[in-house]
C-alpha cells in the first residue's frame, strides 16, 4: 500500500511531489471515476490541509481561488457579480454533498469536456497558477486544458489556486446548462456568458460553451462582433455561424452532436436576453 | 506500511488501522467499524444513500477517502437519536411517510440535517427539492420526502424561536 | 379494527435509525468469503479460450469457479433452463457470467474477476429489433395473435384511418439495493440462504437443482428488499446459487453483491418494445377497428418473456371497448441483456400502444383527446359493478400436461410448459379482445370526477391561451385512464399460503409467502391478523418471508400480493380464532358463533378476557393456536395460446391529468401539476396506497421522459451508471401532485373488498408522456409522434416533426 501524505505547508507538498510522482487528491469526488481503478496505486497526496490552499480572495492584481477551495466554498464567498455564472455552476455541481467536497481546481484538473466550472471561469479569463519546487509559473485555462483528460501540468506540479485578472471582473454574468434532469446530472451543453455594458453599449463581452467539443470553449469571433455593440436588441445579434464554427460536438450517449450544437445557439441566447433584461430600464 | 487514523464517530472516539488508501469512509464506517445504517446504493456519488455529516457538513461517504478523514467528526444515522428520543427529522420522516423500501432512507435523512443546518432553504418547498436532489429514491417517496423536511424545518424553527 | 387505516410502515422506527437489515448489513463470520463475476466482453460468439491463471493467483483469492465445477444443474433460467449460471462456451450478450471469483474480500473478488484472458470467436451479434426480425431470432415458433372480430374489414370501412409506429424504451429497474445473496452452509450438507429476492421459493428451487439435493435441504430468508420493482423476481437467482455453490466447495459462509455497474450490466430490465398500429374511426370518434404489431425485445435467454409480451396483448385495449382488434406479438431473441419482469410486466407497453392511437385520432379528427377515449370506454358497471353478473366459480381451471422434470413450475416463466383446458369464457355483454367481459368498469364516473376536481377543461383553455402568447415555453395538458388486470396470467400461481401462531401470553406471530420490498405489504397482512383477533398491532409480530415455514409461494409479483397472502392469513387467523371460540363457547355454554373478538379482548355471553387470557385458556385446554391458512383467486380460466377465458380476476383502475412545460427551442421540459385519482377498491391502508400511487406515477413518467437506456454498435450498454442513467430526483417531481383514492368496494371478494395496488399506478405515467406530445403537437400542423423515453432531444426532435423540419 502506497503511503496517504496530508502536508501543512505548500513547500513541504512541493517537496514531495519533486521527490515522487503520486495522485493528488482534494475532493476526491471525480477520483474513483477518473481512475476507474479500485485501488490507488503509489503515494497519495492530500492538499486538502494545505495552509492558505482553501481561500478565496482579492489582491492587487485580481482575484486568487485556493486550490482546495471547494465549490460550497465559491458559493458563500463575496464575489462581485462577474462571478455569478460561476456560482450558479457551482450550485449545479452534483449535489450540495458533492459541492461540499469537491474543489474548482479539482473541476479544471480532471479536464472533463463536460467539467461545469470551465465555462464560467473561461469567461472570466482565468488562469492557472501551477506550483512546482523549481518555482511556479501560471497559464491561462484556455492552453492549460488541451484534450478530455489531458492538461499540461507535468510531473512535479500542482495547481495552486486559480486567478481572476481585475480587468474581467466586471459585469454581469449567467451561467445556463442543459441536462437530463434538473439537478445531479452532467451537462449535455453549457454556456456561461459575462456582459460589461457602459453607457448602453457591449463594453465587453466573454461567451464560453462547453460538452460542444474536446475542451469548452470562448467564442472569440462572435464575441469581438459583439464589442462595441449597442445594448438593445443584443440576444438578436447572435450569429449563429459563429458559434457553429467554434465547436465541434460529439454525439454520445447522452445527446447528438446536431442536437447540442443547436441547444447551444438557444442557451446563449437564453443567457443574453437574461443579461439584457437585467440591465435595459424596466 | 500501514496506516491508521484516529477520528470521531457519533462522539466516539476511534483508531482504526488501513489496509489500502483506497478504503473509502463508507466501507470503513460499514466493514471496519460495523455501522452498517450508512448505505452503498451506487458508489459513485449520485444516489446519496451513503450522505453522513463530515464536521457538520454532508458529504458522500463513498467518494471521501478514510485516510483523509483522519482526525475529523463523523456523525451517522445511528448517532441521531438521543436515546429512545428520535430527532425531529426522523420522527418527521415516519409521520409523513417519507419512505418505501428504506433504503435511501438513511441518507436522505442525513441529507435532511445537513440541509437544515445550511439554513438557507428556510420553509420554500422548491428550495428544499433542490436542496434534496443530492438523493435518489427509486420508490418516488418524494412528496412524503418534501413534506418531512418541512415539517422538521418548521419544528426546528419554532423551537429555536421559543428557546431565544 | 386495524384496517383501512394509514398507519405507518410495519418497519417504520428500524428504517429511520438504520437498524433496519438487508441482506449486505447481516452479521457475517470473519471468514466469510466474497464472491464476483467475471463477465463477457463481446455480444456474441464462442470462447475459444480462457486462461483464468492471473485470476487464481490474484491477492485473497481462494478459488475460481466454472462452468465445469458444477456437477449438477448449471441454469438460473425461471423458464425454460436455457439460461446457464456460468457459460463455457457460447457468450450471448455483454456481460454475460463467465466465471465466478470467491474471495476474501469483495474487493479482492473484483479486482481478481478483471484478470481474465479470455479468448472469443466473435460472431455478429443481433440487437436490434431489425436485426431480428431479419435473423428470425424469437423466441416461440412465431408471432401470437389474439383476435376480436375481424379487424381489417372494421378498418377497411372505417371513415378515418390512422397509422403509425412508436418506440417505447426499457427501463433500468435502478433498486436502490443492488443484487444481493449470502449463503451459510449448514450440516448434513443442507443450505441456508438470505437473499433479496421477490421469489423465495425460486431461489430455493434454482439452489436445490444446482446443489443436486431436494428441495427440503434448501431454506431460503428474505426479511426486506431495497427496493424490487420486478427486477428481484428472477434476477436474483445468479447470486444465490453462485453463493450455495462456493459455500459447498469452501464450507464457509458466502456473499455476492453487484456494484451497481456490474447490476446495470448484467441484469435485465424492461422490455423495450415497438408498436405499429391502424386504426379506423368514424366521425365522432368511435374506433372501429384497430390492429397492433408488438415487437418485444426480450435478450438472449427466454427469461419471463412470454409472460410479459402476454399482458402487453391483453393491455391493448386499455380502458376501451374496441368492437375488432388484432394483436400480434412477436418475441424477439437479441444478444442483451435477458429483460425481465418490471412494475407492470408489459402492462405499460401494450397500454401506451392504444393511448397513443387515442392521441393520434384526436390529432386526425381535430377532438378534445379526453372526449375520444370518453366515448370508447367501456360502459360503467352499474352500482360500481357490486350487483353486476358473475359467472359460477368455474372448476380447477388447467391440467399440468407431461410437466418436464424439474420444471420450475412456482414461477411466471413457466407458462409455455402448462396446458390449460380450453377457456370458454361464455362471457356476455361487453368483452376484451381476448374475450373476458368487464363487469367491473368504473372510469366513466371516476374520469368525471378527476376532470371536475382538477379543473381539465378551464386550465386547457387558459393553457390554450397561454400558448397563443408565448412561442418558446409552451404548456401541454393531458388525461390517461387505466385499467389494469389482477392476477398472475399463469392461472395456477394465484394461490398462497400463510401460518400463524398465537403463543400463551396472546402474542401473535405471523408469516406469509410474501415479501417485503417497500411496498408496505407486511403491515397490510399485519393488519389484516390484527382485524381478526381484535387486537392491536403491537401484539402481531411479522416474520421475515422463509420457504421453511410457508412452501411452495409465488413470487411477490403481478401486484398480488395482499390480495393473495391477506386471505392466506385471514385463513389461518379465522381458523385459531374458532378453535378459540368454540373452546369459550363450550366453558360458558354459549353459541361460539356469538363469542366476539375486539378491542383487545374477547367477549363470551357476559363474560370478557383479554386476548391473552383467552390464548391461555385455550393452551391450558389443549387447544392448537397453530395454524395455516391458504387462498387460492376463484374463477380464472385462461388459455393464452388461443388468447381467450378469464385471466383476471378483476380490473384496478385510475386516471391521471398531467400539465407539462416545454422549452420549443431546447426540448427541456418540466412537469408542472398531476391529479390523480385511483381506484385501490376499500383500501387496507390509505397512507400506504396513495405512497404506491405517487411512486407509481413518478416512475412510469421516468420511463417515458428521462430514463434512456443506450446500448452502442457492439451491444455494450452505455448508461451503466446513474451519471448517465436519469432516474426522476426529488426536483423532477411534479410542482403540484394531487392525489386521492377513489371511494368504493372492489366488488371481487378480495381482502376486505381492497383492490391492488402494486402496479396500476405506474401507468398513470403515461399522462406525463400525453402533455408532452399536447404541447410539442402545438408547435406545428403534424402529428408529432412522440417515441419514449421523450428525453429533451427527442422532444426537440418531434418539435422538428410537427413543423415539417427534417432532423437527421
Amino acid at each position: 500500500m502506497g503511503a496517504y501524505l496530508q502536508p501543512d505547508t505548500l513547500d513541504e507538498a512541493l517537496g514531495i511531489l519533486a521527490r515522487e510522482p503520486v495522485t493528488i487528491a482534494a475532493g476526491c469526488t471525480d477520483l474513483f471515476a477518473a481512475t476507474e481503478s479500485q485501488s490507488l496505486n503509489g503515494t497519495v497526496l492530500d492538499v486538502t490541509r494545505i495552509e492558505g490552499l482553501r481561500r478565496i480572495a482579492k489582491d492587487a492584481t485580481g482575484w486568487r481561488i485556493g486550490a482546495a477551495s471547494t465549490w460550497s466554498d465559491v458559493i458563500a464567498a463575496d464575489l462581485p457579480p462577474a462571478f455569478d455564472m460561476l456560482k450558479q455552476a457551482a450550485r449545479e455541481v452534483g449535489s450540495v454533498q458533492i459541492q461540499n467536497a469537491g474543489t474548482v481546481a479539482g473541476n479544471i484538473c480532471n479536464a472533463s469536456p463536460a467539467a461545469d466550472g470551465v465555462p464560467p471561469l473561461l469567461s472570466l479569463d482565468a488562469h492557472v497558477e501551477i506550483g512546482a519546487k523549481g518555482g511556479p509559473r501560471e497559464v491561462p485555462l484556455a492552453e492549460f486544458l488541451t484534450a478530455p483528460r489531458a492538461t499540461v501540468l507535468m510531473p512535479g506540479e500542482m495547481v495552486t489556486a486559480i486567478r481572476i485578472p481585475d480587468v474581467s471582473d466586471k459585469g454581469e454574468s449567467r451561467f445556463s446548462k442543459l441536462g437530463a434532469r434538473k439537478y445531479l446530472v452532467i451537462s449535455i451543453v453549457m454556456v456561461a456568458a459575462r456582459l460589461h455594458v457602459q453607457d448602453g453599449f457591449v463594453r465587453d463581452i466573454a461567451l464560453s460553451v462547453g460538452a460542444c467539443g474536446p475542451v469548452a470553449t470562448r467564442l472569440a469571433a462572435l464575441e469581438e462582433a459583439l464589442r462595441g455593440t449597442p445594448l438593445a436588441g443584443l440576444p438578436d445579434r447572435l450569429q449563429p455561424d459563429l458559434i457553429a464554427s467554434a465547436l465541434t460536438p460529439i454525439t454520445d450517449m447522452r445527446a447528438s452532436d446536431e442536437y447540442r450544437r443547436e441547444a447551444a445557439v438557444h442557451l446563449l441566447r437564453r443567457v443574453l436576453d437574461d443579461l439584457t433584461l437585467m440591465r435595459s430600464p424596466v | 506500511m500501514t496506516l491508521s487514523i484516529s477520528l470521531s464517530v457519533n462522539g466516539e472516539s476511534l483508531n482504526v488501522p488501513l489496509e489500502d488508501t483506497r478504503t473509502t469512509l463508507l466501507d470503513l464506517l460499514r466493514e471496519h467499524i460495523g455501522l452498517t445504517g450508512t448505505k452503498k446504493g451506487c458508489d459513485r456519488g449520485q444516489c446519496g444513500a451513503c450522505t453522513v455529516l463530515l464536521d457538520g457538513k454532508r458529504i458522500n461517504a463513498c467518494l471521501t477517502l478514510a485516510a483523509s478523514v483522519d482526525g475529523t467528526d463523523v456523525t451517522t444515522i445511528e448517532g441521531l437519536a438521543q436515546g429512545d428520543t428520535l430527532h425531529p427529522v426522523q420522527a418527521a420522516f415516519i409521520e409523513h411517510d417519507g419512505f418505501q423500501c428504506g433504503y435511501c432512507t438513511t441518507g436522505q435523512i442525513m441529507s435532511a440535517v445537513g440541509l437544515l443546518s445550511e439554513g438557507d432553504a428556510g420553509a420554500d418547498p422548491e428550495r428544499i427539492r433542490e436542496g434534496m436532489s443530492g438523493n435518489i429514491c427509486r420508490c418516488a417517496a418524494y412528496p412524503g420526502i418534501t413534506a418531512a423536511v418541512l415539517d422538521a424545518e418548521r419544528r426546528q424553527s419554532e423551537s429555536e424561536g421559543t428557546s431565544v | 379494527m386495524s384496517v383501512a387505516k394509514p398507519l405507518p410502515h410495519d418497519a417504520a422506527h428500524l428504517h429511520v435509525t438504520g437498524a433496519a437489515r438487508y441482506v449486505d448489513d447481516i452479521p457475517t463470520p470473519a471468514n466469510c468469503l466474497h464472491l464476483a463475476f467475471g463477465l463477457s466482453e463481446i455480444a456474441f460468439g464462442t470462447i475459444t479460450d480462457m486462461n483464468l491463471d492471473d485470476v487464481r493467483s490474484a491477492p485473497g483469492v481462494v478459488t475460481v469457479i466454472t462452468a465445469d465445477d458444477m456437477p449438477f444443474e448449471n441454469d438460473v433460467s425461471p423458464s425454460n433452463h436455457d439460461e446457464p449460471l456460468l457459460t463455457s462456451g457460447e457468450v450471448n450478450y455483454v456481460g454475460q457470467p463467465i466465471f465466478c471469483v470467491v474471495a476474501t474480500s469483495h474487493k479482492a473478488a473484483r479486482k481478481a474477476a478483471r484478470k481474465s484472458r479470455i479468448t472469443y470467436d466473435e460472431k455478429q451479434a443481433i440487437l436490434s429489433i431489425e436485426d431480428a426480425l431479419a435473423a428470425d431470432s424469437r423466441f416461440e415458433e412465431g408471432p401470437r395473435v389474439y383476435k376480436k372480430g375481424d379487424a381489417a374489414s372494421a378498418i377497411g370501412s372505417a371513415t378515418h384511418v390512422i397509422e403509425g409506429a412508436i418506440d417505447i424504451g426499457g427501463q433500468e429497474h435502478f433498486y436502490l439495493e443492488g443484487q444481493a445473496a449470502l449463503a451459510q452452509p449448514q450440516e448434513n450438507g443442507d443450505m441456508v440462504v438470505m437473499s433479496s429476492t421477490q421469489h423465495p421459493t425460486e431461489i430455493q428451487h434454482k439452489v436445490a437443482e444446482a446443489l443436486g439435493v431436494p428441495m427440503h435441504a434448501v431454506r431460503v430468508e428474505t426479511r426486506r428488499m431495497g427496493g424490487g420493482f420486478g427486477g428481484k423476481e428472477s434476477q436474483g437467482n445468479h447470486l444465490a446459487v453462485a453463493c450455495a455453490l462456493a459455500a459447498r466447495a469452501t464450507g464457509r459462509t458466502c456473499k455476492m453483491r453487484y456494484d451497481r455497474d456490474d447490476d446495470m450490466v448484467i441484469t435485465g430490465k424492461r422490455h423495450d418494445f415497438r408498436i405499429t398500429y391502424r386504426a379506423g374511426f368514424d366521425d365522432t370518434g368511435r374506433i372501429k377497428g384497430v390492429e397492433f404489431v408488438q415487437y418485444a425485445r426480450c435478450g438472449w435467454s427466454q427469461d419471463l418473456s412470454i409472460p410479459v409480451a402476454d399482458r402487453a396483448m391483453l393491455h391493448a385495449d386499455n380502458a376501451y371497448d374496441l368492437p375488432a382488434a388484432r394483436i400480434e406479438s412477436h418475441r424477439l431473441k437479441t444478444n442483451t441483456q435477458s429483460a425481465t419482469a418490471f412494475r407492470g410486466f408489459g402492462g405499460p407497453q401494450g397500454m401506451v400502444g392504444i393511448e397513443r392511437v387515442m392521441d393520434h385520432a384526436a390529432h386526425v379528427l381535430d377532438m378534445d383527446p379526453v372526449a375520444i377515449r370518453q366515448c370508447n370506454y367501456y360502459a360503467d358497471a352499474e352500482d360500481g359493478g357490486l350487483s353486476a353478473p358473475r359467472k359460477p366459480a368455474a372448476s380447477p381451471p388447467e391440467d399440468i400436461l407431461d410437466p418436464k422434470k424439474g420444471e420450475d413450475l412456482a414461477s411466471r416463466g413457466a407458462a409455455t410448459e402448462v396446458r390449460q383446458k380450453p377457456g370458454d369464457s361464455g362471457a356476455e355483454g361487453q368483452t376484451t379482445p381476448y374475450g373476458m367481459a368487464v363487469t367491473d368498469f368504473i372510469l366513466g364516473r371516476m374520469t368525471g370526477t378527476l376532470l371536475k376536481t382538477s379543473g381539465y377543461a378551464a386550465r386547457r383553455d387558459e393553457i390554450a391561451a397561454w400558448n397563443a402568447e408565448n412561442p418558446v415555453i409552451r404548456r401541454g395538458i393531458a388525461f390517461s385512464p387505466v385499467k389494469f388486470g389482477i392476477s398472475f396470467t399463469l392461472t395456477h400461481l394465484n394461490q398462497a399460503g400463510a401460518l400463524v401462531h398465537v403463543y400463551q401470553d396472546g402474542s401473535i406471530h405471523l408469516n406469509h409467502g410474501g415479501t417485503e420490498m417497500g411496498q408496505g405489504l407486511f403491515q397490510k397482512v399485519a393488519q389484516v391478523a390484527a382485524a381478526r383477533f381484535g387486537v392491536g398491532l403491537e401484539a402481531v409480530r411479522i416474520t421475515a418471508t422463509d420457504t421453511g415455514k410457508v412452501p411452495n409461494t409465488s413470487a411477490t409479483a403481478a401486484s398480488s400480493g395482499s390480495d393473495l397472502n391477506g386471505m392466506a392469513v385471514k385463513a389461518a387467523c379465522d381458523t385459531i380464532r374458532d378453535r378459540m371460540a368454540a373452546h369459550l363457547a363450550e366453558r360458558h355454554q354459549a353459541d361460539p358463533a356469538t363469542v366476539r373478538f375486539a378491542d383487545g379482548r374477547v367477549h363470551v355471553g357476559e363474560e370478557s378476557y383479554s386476548f391473552a387470557e383467552a390464548a391461555e385458556y385455550a393452551y391450558v385446554g389443549r387447544v392448537s393456536l397453530s395454524a395455516t391458512g391458504y387462498y387460492r383467486t376463484p374463477d380464472l380460466s385462461w388459455d393464452r395460446i388461443r388468447g381467450a377465458g378469464r385471466p383476471f380476476f378483476y380490473f384496478a383502475y385510475g386516471a391521471a391529468v398531467t400539465e407539462v412545460a416545454v422549452d420549443t427551442l431546447t426540448g427541456e421540459n418540466r412537469i408542472l401539476r398531476a391529479d390523480i385519482l385511483h381506484d385501490a377498491g376499500a383500501s387496507l391502508n390509505p397512507a400506504l396506497d396513495i405512497g404506491q400511487i405517487e411512486g407509481g406515477y413518478v416512475q412510469g413518467a421516468g420511463w417515458l421522459t428521462t430514463e434512456e437506456l443506450v446500448w452502442d454498435d457492439s451491444g455494450r450498454l452505455r448508461t451503466h451508471a446513474p451519471s448517465t442513467y436519469k432516474i426522476p430526483a426529488c426536483s423532477d417531481r411534479p410542482d403540484v401532485f394531487n392525489v386521492a383514492l377513489w371511494e368504493g368496494e372492489n366488488p371481487a371478494e378480495t381482502i376486505y373488498r381492497s383492490k391492488a395496488v402494486g402496479e396500476p399506478p405506474f401507468m398513470l405515467g403515461i399522462s406525463a408522456f400525453l402533455a408532452l406530445s399536447d404541447a410539442v403537437a402545438g408547435c406545428g400542423t403534424q402529428y408529432p409522434a412522440l417515441n419514449a423515453p421523450a428525453t429533451a432531444e427527442e422532444v426537440w426532435r418531434a418539435i422538428g416533426r410537427a413543423r415539417g423540419q427534417v432532423r437527421s
